[in-house]
């Protein structure tokens, strides 16, 4: 390969000087070219201004297949090799596997044997115990995350992971990096720009840090939770809502339809949830304002006349839409 | 042909090196499981630590930061319990299962906040899908030295429930300051008024005595209970009893009647302390 470059390129450069040396890494290939020999002559008489042209591309085309060859050949031999060296690492392999699984199962044996504690026999290296202690702290630290508020201590604060959950499901966990020198102040933080990070701030950041995350845990919380119920909601039972779930960024305002089987018919029903309290994750508006509504409802069709009675729905429906 | 036959060997090299870390990880933590050093022994790695390290420097070696990592870790660890005010005292962990998407681990975990101890045992759940992991906490079981408290007992049993732990150390922190805020305030009044204010369950009680020595069988008792709700909602509750021998009845009738009322009325003027403070300065000047 390494001839191949610099040749072609004396060949167009140079072609008296590419002849001769042009000849030998093809020479093994020129037996089954001879036959057309005749017809380049033929044509290199023709073309008597471009003959030696003539000659080096037939030449460079021997070569080019005289190459090709040699690396179909050098291919083989290297899928060879590798395929070699694969064998031989999945050998390998699959010993050192053995004998992992061999040095888990006396383990397991020696501790069902020994009831739990099942110390090494050897004084452990200071190394040793040193990395198992590093190991046994960072547990802890991953635990800490459980408890809603973690963190670290930085160069000039402190980074605190202010984790979220729903019942028993983790959900998202959020950073935010303080600067507590010369005074309290928010470097960087991940927390979504719809949460009202700046009030708590401003109202308690700079008198009491414990308060300011305890809030800011509430609202994150509380926004997981309502973020979460709406997707379950989606996930399980789109069979059953009409269309499609709308909500805001905050999650705080749910729309959607869905269907209430009575007898042989469905009652389409129309949920507007409204969570009034951003630190809760059940709404303070829906539930008495539809049972109001069907309540309504069901009085007017008992008292005006039925295209009347919706008429005034419609109109119901527009103002509350309009209305903020 | 050649390819195909390259690709299985590719694939078994590559399940084999999963099995391997599986099995690995899986050894590893069944061993930092089962292993236990003491503090001292701990004292004792890191102290010897410090002389390798300065034979090490000496030769010009690399010093390791092993000890370094281990001090910063321990510095987070203390500064987070010292922040949060939840304090865990011990903890074990044991994996129970452990495939390349899905791990369960055993975790016993006691400690307490502030003076409140708790003894908590879970399951995790690590599941590992296409691009997320999801962690669940289940089986949960909460021990509570204030477990006859039945308002606590009925949170924690609806914590259980859920196995909503995040829930349970929120609510237990601010239950817990309460309780802390309590125990501040009963004993800055023994302190301050050492004749006057008894504290017949001691600084964990829920009540306290204000007695006049001039005046026996004269008292006020001031209740101070901590309501903690199903969801977890803190709500300190207090009162006024008085107990008041039967001549000074008669005359004193009125003001006696009152006064529970007018204790209502203070503690929602000035706060809790500012109210108990004036009721101290009324039993001491009685005459």
């Amino acid at each position: 390969e390494e001839e191949e470059g610099p040749l072609r390129k004396k060949s167009s450069c140079f072609p008296h000087i590419a002849s001769s040396q042009g000849m030998e890494p093809g020479q093994g290939e020129l037996t089954p070219a001879f036959s057309l020999a005749g017809e380049w002559q033929g044509k290199m008489e023709e073309e008597k201004a471009y003959s030696p042209h003539g000659v080096f591309a037939h030449l460079e085309m021997l070569e080019a297949r005289a190459h090709e060859a040699d690396m179909k050949e050098e291919e083989a031999k290297q899928q060879e090799e590798k395929l070699a060296r694969l064998k031989a690492r999945v050998q390998e392999l699959t010993l050192q596997r053995d004998e992992l699984q061999a040095k888990v199962d006396l383990q397991q044996k020696r501790q069902l044997e020994k009831e739990g504690v099942a110390s090494d026999p050897a004084q452990p290296s200071a190394q040793a115990v040193l990395e198992w202690k590093i190991k046994r702290v960072k547990a802890m630290l991953q635990v800490f995350c459980l408890t809603g508020i973690s963190g670290k201590l930085t160069k000039q604060g402190v980074c605190f992971c202010i984790s979220t959950a729903y019942e028993g499901t983790c959900l998202d966990s959020y950073y935010l990096d303080l600067l507590t020198k010369p005074e309290v102040r928010i470097l960087r933080h991940s927390i979504p720009i719809f949460i009202p990070l700046e009030q708590l701030a401003k109202k308690y950041l700079q008198t009491d840090i414990r308060r300011f995350l305890s809030v800011l845990s509430n609202h994150l919380n509380a926004y997981a939770a309502r973020k979460y119920q709406a997707d379950q909601l989606q996930e399980h039972f789109s069979d059953q809502i009409e269309g499609t779930l709308q909500t805001n960024s905050l999650c705080n305002l749910l729309v959607f339809n869905y269907n209430v089987p009575n007898k042989s018919k469905t009652f389409p029903f129309n949920v507007r949830l409204l969570y009034g309290d951003l630190c809760s994750s059940i709404p303070t508006k829906a539930p008495a304002s539809l049972a109001e509504m069907a309540a309504a409802h069901s009085d007017l069709f008992c008292h005006v006349a039925l295209h009347k009675a919706f008429r005034s729905f419609s109109d119901a429906g527009q103002s509350a839409a309009g209305a903020p | 042909m050649d390819t195909s036959i390259c690709q299985v060997y590719e694939d078994k090299i590559q399940s084999l090196e999963e099995e391997i870390k599986l099995l690995a990880e899986k050894y590893e933590d069944s061993q930092q499981e089962s292993t236990f050093f003491s503090d001292e022994e701990i004292l004792m790695s890191k102290k010897s630590f410090e002389r390798e390290f300065w034979r090490e420097s000496q030769g010009c070696e690399s010093p390791s930061d092993l000890k370094a990592q281990l001090e910063s870790l321990e510095t987070d660890l203390s500064f987070l319990m010292k922040f949060t005010g939840i304090q865990f005292t011990s903890h074990f962990k044991k994996t129970m299962e452990k495939t390349r998407n899905r791990t369960v681990q055993k975790h016993r975990l006691s400690g307490n906040c502030h003076s409140l101890s708790f003894q908590l045992e879970f399951q995790l759940l690590e599941m590992q899908n296409k691009e997320n992991v999801s962690v669940v906490v289940s089986d949960l079981s909460i021990t509570m030295e204030s477990g006859e408290d039945s308002d606590v007992s009925k949170f924690v049993s609806s914590i259980e429930e859920h196995g909503n732990l995040l829930a349970f150390f929120r609510s237990l922190s601010s239950y817990a300051e309460w309780y802390e805020h309590r125990r501040c305030t009963f004993l800055h009044f023994k302190a301050k008024y050492p004749d006057i204010v008894t504290l017949p369950e001691g600084l964990l009680g829920d009540y306290i005595i204000l007695r006049n020595s001039k005046h026996s069988g004269f008292e006020l008792m001031v209740v101070w209970k901590i309501h903690i709700d199903e969801e977890g909602r803190t709500t300190p509750l207090l009162d006024l009893l008085t107990k008041v021998p039967e001549q000074v009845l008669e005359w004193k009738m009125a003001t006696t009647e009152n006064a529970p009322t007018g204790f209502r009325s203070m503690l929602l003027l000035f706060g809790i302390e500012a109210a108990i403070e004036n009721l101290i300065k009324v039993v001491s000047l009685e005459k």
